[in-house]
């Protein structure tokens, strides 16, 4: 209807249209502006609020108790001494170790079975084959973290629990470095398949038909020139996957035990994560207890922040050696 | 030639490797769907969407009896439900959503005189009933013993059989629904794509239609990204700093609430919803955007009546995809909208997402694994079913495109 009496008034006033169509214009452009910049203000917001929030506790007395000591924070291997709201005696030093530990371990053993199922998708399976395992893979990213972590305390803790009694290791129900790290490898299997299968699909006919044209097999192609021209894009698939492993909340506190102390090395034993510390005892909504969480949700940003930038210059000098 | 055949058996190892691997993947989906199901389906039924988590209990009380029931066990009932000919009530033997022992009416004569009960702690209450499905947990008496429901329905039977008045019947609803979990779940999905569908098309808009190829483009495009890699429960944090106490302040809420947990799931959407966007409107050919300028059209009525409607489908796979991310959300919901468990929702008051549900369930001593997958077999057959809808959506986009 609008538009009709728009049309309408231009036309009686024949000048006017151009500087009327102006206008409209830039408002529009001006509102599609502003939610933009909203949108992308957030990540300041994010760094801003919970810097605010995670500061706090290191710069102000914390309401008598006295402020956190920032490097015993970072370096501590017990999780809080004394009661809490009485104690300032926070460290998560262990837990970001365990963090890294756990991260690592989890991408050792979904790196290999990952990329071989893209390299599977991408060259070997036959087209209706690649393609049933294409939307497996795409359901197993679809499944909720909760969910990997009500099937990893109902299954996989009971697995490991079951394999520590072999070993003659008497483990907390299961909860343990293991079961967390296999919970986790099994969440980002499918986002290292998925990038990893992009990657590979993405290496040059030509590369490929010259490896096939000096005799090598098929198999050997895909193994030899097809995996190594990717391993810029896999490596992307990695650092993709270590930042989900790093940053997983729900499913790993379900499984790794909530140890308040640490580092935990062996694979029996319970832990915690940075996420896993945060979802711990969520009742207070007051005091240092509550604020210390926001300083644990800085220490996870900067340990995932760093462990990106350290990854991706490993990417580039994976990406300069020449392949042999 | 012997050195051909080791090459094909080496090939063969190989290939048999990368299926392997692939077994891997398909061997967990098929793991976590059969685990979810085996403990999930026992209890599945309507029932468990209607009803209540928290059992509502109940005091009966009776007045001096004239008459009792003539009714004879009905023949329907079996062995296992024990039967009072003068109450005309049928007991049996049950499990609840716990997992515990209980004993349930399972039948109630329409000439029994419990239908005379009043209810002792509301005098007016009208609408006070034994219904068939309530838990029975013990009928108190004036000069025995009461009888209780861990002993069992036949004993609890007999000692009511033998008695002609008492003193009260304790007995519940059945509890251990999740009603509330999934209304707080379609009001979060619906507030959420409120805030977020919007803002993000409006965004994606902006950056494909208006923005200048410059710096300061570039680095909204780069922050928007930058989002994608900042883990849920940071954004729980960022809803626990910002959206609680803004809603706090400017609604009747008073902490976490289903408002201040939709806010923060629109942010985790957002780049999602503008990539998508982004992504259809990309394909919609200059030609048009050119023909409807050239017919006269501005800017604006050309992004509205030429560009958007051609970018539809990206925008409904965007907001599948987004109405996914609600359901199966959880650490940043565990902040955001708080983890107690209600049956009254408010969009100021806090409750549970079916995802939040889950976590409360299994962090309760002991675990409730039953309960838990029961509602794990509902969100993942929503969630894969919206995402074999987006497959088949770009799918069919994709041909006609």
């Amino acid at each position: 209807m609008s538009s009709k009496n728009e049309w309408l008034t231009s036309l009686k006033q024949p000048l006017n249209l151009k500087k009327k169509k102006g206008l409209i214009d830039f408002v529009i452009q001006l509102i599609f502006l502003i939610l933009t910049i909203i949108s992308a203000s957030f990540i300041v917001i994010i760094i801003v609020f919970i810097g605010k929030e995670g500061i706090k506790p290191f710069i102000t007395d914390n309401g008598g108790i006295g402020n956190v000591d920032l490097i015993r924070f970072l370096t501590g291997n017990e999780w809080l001494k004394g009661t809490a709201f009485k104690s300032n005696l926070y460290s998560v030093g262990f837990a970001i170790i365990n963090t890294l530990y756990i991260s690592l371990l989890a991408l050792l053993i979904a790196m290999p079975i990952g990329v071989l199922t893209a390299l599977f998708i991408a060259k070997i399976a036959s087209k209706k084959l690649s393609a049933i395992m294409r939307t497996i893979i795409e359901l197993l990213a679809a499944v909720p973290s909760i969910v990997y972590g009500l099937f990893g305390s109902g299954l996989i803790l009971v697995f490991v629990y079951n394999l520590a009694k072999i070993f003659g290791v008497q483990s907390q129900g299961g909860n343990s470095v293991l079961a967390t790290i296999l919970v986790l490898a099994m969440m980002i299997l499918p986002t290292i398949t998925a990038l990893s299968e992009v990657a590979i699909r993405s290496v040059g006919k030509e590369i490929e038909n010259g490896s096939l044209a000096l005799g090598a097999t098929k198999t050997q192609t895909n193994f030899k020139i097809v995996l190594t021209s990717a391993k810029s894009g896999i490596f992307s698939a990695a650092i993709l996957g270590i930042g989900r492993a790093l940053g997983e909340a729900t499913a790993v506190s379900l499984v790794a035990g909530n140890a308040q102390s640490g580092p935990s090395l062996d694979f029996f034993k319970t832990t915690s994560t940075l996420t896993s510390i945060m979802l711990q005892g969520l009742k207070e909504t007051v005091g240092l207890d509550y604020d210390i969480r926001f300083s644990v949700g800085l220490v996870l940003m900067a340990v995932i922040l760093f462990s990106n930038l350290i990854l991706n210059y490993a990417k580039k000098m994976v990406g300069n050696v020449d392949v042999k | 030639m012997s050195m051909s055949n080791k090459r094909k058996r080496k090939d063969f190892v190989l290939q048999a490797i990368t299926y392997a691997a692939s077994l891997i993947g398909v061997f967990i989906l098929s793991l976590i769907i059969i685990f979810i199901f085996k403990n999930g389906v026992g209890l599945i039924n309507w029932d468990l969407v209607t009803n209540d988590y928290h059992a509502q209990y109940y005091n009966g009380g009776i007045n001096e009896i004239e008459i009792f029931s003539k009714t004879v066990k009905p023949s329907e009932l079996s062995e296992s439900d024990f039967y009072s000919n003068k109450w005309g009530l049928a007991l049996t033997d049950d499990i609840n959503r716990e997992g515990r022992a209980i004993v349930v009416v399972s039948y109630l004569a329409n000439d029994s005189p419990l239908h005379d009960m009043y209810d002792k702690n509301d005098l007016e209450n009208n609408t006070f009933a034994l219904e068939i499905g309530n838990i029975v947990s013990s009928i108190k008496f004036e000069n025995k013993e009461s009888a209780l429901s861990v002993y069992g329905a036949e004993k609890m039977i007999n000692a009511l059989e033998n008695e002609t008045e008492f003193r009260e019947i304790v007995f519940s609803s059945l509890g251990g629904g999740i009603r509330g979990s999934l209304i707080t779940t379609l009001y979060t999905i619906f507030f959420t794509l409120i805030f977020a569908l919007p803002t993000g098309v409006c965004s994606a808009l902006y950056l494909t239609e208006f923005a200048k190829n410059n710096q300061f483009t570039r680095i909204i495009r780069g922050m928007i990204d930058m989002l994608t890699g900042v883990p849920s429960i940071i954004f729980g944090l960022m809803g626990l700093a910002v959206f609680v106490p803004l809603t706090i302040r400017y609604t009747p809420a008073s902490g976490a609430n289903i408002l201040s947990g939709s806010l923060t799931l629109a942010v985790i959407l957002l780049p999602i919803i503008i990539r998508s966007t982004e992504e259809s409107l990309k394909i919609v050919p200059d030609e048009y955007r050119f023909a409807s300028l050239a017919l006269g059209a501005n800017k604006t009525q050309t992004t509205f009546r030429v560009v958007l409607p051609s970018a539809l489908p990206g925008i409904l796979t965007a907001t599948l995809l987004a109405i996914g991310r609600v359901i199966g959300e959880s650490a940043a919901l565990i902040f955001a909208i708080g983890t107690a468990v209600k049956d009254e929702i408010s969009i100021f008051g806090k409750s549970t997402t079916l995802a939040v549900h889950i976590w409360s369930l299994m962090t309760d001593e002991p675990a409730n694994i039953e309960l838990a997958s029961t509602i794990s077999i509902i969100i993942l057959i929503i969630v894969l079913v919206l995402n074999l809808l987006v497959k088949l959506l770009s799918k069919a986009y994709l041909r006609n495109a």
